[in-house]
């Protein structure tokens, strides 16, 4: 739980991280924009008229943004669950860039990703007790093959909901919320501070990557999403409340994996389970064997604009995030004993 | 509304979640008392509560498959 006694300068701290991650990403991402394109470094949007290029990846300024705020708090602190958190971020982040520059196979970022799980139990920022809604379980041993399998699977699972231009940062906005306040009432102090990056870099990025996007995040951007979210929700004792709150992209990934039936980047897939049809709304597709995926269920009910079904992934995401503050009630009851 | 039958889907998602919690709060958790009455050693105990686990999961993604199956022939008559 918080600590908000005074002198513990929590707020003073939580402004400071805050405000660095926001302004790193908010000001240095139009001059990331205009490097990227003077590199030659776009790809196609095809979703829109023409084809416009957009510049790709936002990952290295969400980085900055994030890697500048938790090294402030790491000298303010000296917690060494920040370095921690840092470091897995750091590591997700160079296994995403390598995919940025090269299509890799399907199973080399869940594989690389374990690596980005080190940190957390070399400088042990995960605990003994695993908080399970209705009590916690002491599993001091298990902890650590968990630890490696959340990692990969939830820098993957934020990895597969960058489908259309500003839906992963949005997403990735709207479910760090029930996070952040099961972190305040399971974790303590120094995690939460550690989490206020993730939540504020993002929102500085996503005034550029909402639709229609200046920038796309790339694999690099969500690998460090994906894997910071998975570490702080470790250290932050709410793995449980964390996978409740990403319930559509778990789903979207689910879905994925159990019609594809293999590891297998989007890109390598021959089908796709979308149509653009001339007027660029985006329809389902009626393949057999297209993958099923979120999207397509949204447009199983007929076309949307690429803005309208950002708008209902949105939707969804704030209706798993209201799940996870219930299940955040549910176990703030059973671990305070019931009173 | 559009994604009415999503939102079933994450909510059951969400209810099988939190029965399996239920399950290994009350059941697996404490199985060597219950069974065993503290008898058994703390590895072989956490070595069969971990297995139960893994099984408890490869029957959530039974389920959660089954329940895909069901929704994708009511949506996209697949």
């Amino acid at each position: 739980m918080l600590d908000l006694s005074f002198g513990n300068n929590i707020l003073i701290y939580g402004v400071i991280v805050s405000t660095t991650s926001f302004l790193v990403t908010l000001i240095a991402t139009p001059k990331m924009i205009s490097s990227l394109i003077a590199q030659g470094s776009v790809v196609q949007d095809y979703h829109k008229p023409g084809r416009p290029n957009v510049p790709r990846p936002a990952g290295p300024i969400l980085l900055g943004g994030i890697v500048a705020s938790e090294i402030i708090l790491y000298l303010l602190t000296l917690n060494m669950t920040i370095m921690a958190i840092m470091l897995t971020t750091v590591i997700a982040f160079v296994v995403g860039l390598i995919d940025d520059r090269k299509v890799l196979p399907g199973w080399f970022k869940p594989i690389a990703l374990i690596a980005a799980a080190m940190p957390l139990i070399i400088f042990g920022a995960h605990g003994t007790h695993l908080n399970l809604v209705f009590g916690n379980a002491f599993i001091p041993l298990l902890y650590i093959p968990l630890i490696l399998a959340i990692i990969p699977i939830v820098g993957n699972t934020i990895n597969s909901i960058d489908v259309l231009n500003g839906v992963v940062t949005g997403f990735v906005i709207i479910t760090t919320m029930p996070l952040l306040l099961s972190i305040a009432i399971f974790g303590d102090n120094d995690v939460f501070l550690a989490a206020l990056p993730l939540l504020f870099g993002t929102i500085g990025l996503y005034g550029y990557h909402k639709f229609p996007s200046k920038i796309f995040v790339g694999d690099s951007g969500t690998l460090v999403m994906g894997s910071m979210y998975g570490a702080i929700a470790i250290a932050g004792n709410s793995e449980i409340i964390g996978v409740i709150a990403l319930l559509p992209a778990v789903m979207n990934s689910f879905l994925f994996l159990s019609s594809v039936k293999k590891i297998v980047e989007h890109r390598q897939v021959k089908e796709r389970p979308t149509i653009i049809r001339a007027d660029f709304k985006l329809a389902a597709s009626k393949e057999k064997n297209a993958p099923i995926t979120l999207v397509r269920l949204i447009l199983a009910d007929g076309p949307l604009s690429e803005r309208e079904i950002g708008y209902y992934i949105f939707k969804l995401a704030v209706f798993s995030s209201s799940l996870a503050f219930i299940s955040i009630l549910i176990q703030y009851y059973f671990l305070s004993g019931g009173r | 509304m559009r994604v009415t039958g999503l939102l079933g889907f994450i909510t059951a998602m969400w209810v099988m979640i939190l029965a399996i919690t239920a399950f290994l709060i009350n059941f697996i958790a404490p199985i060597d008392f219950i069974l065993f009455r503290n008898g058994l050693d703390r590895f072989v105990i956490s070595l069969m509560q971990a297995s139960i686990a893994i099984v408890i999961i490869v029957m959530l993604v039974w389920g959660l498959n089954k329940m895909k199956e069901i929704y994708m022939q009511k949506k996209l008559q697949l």
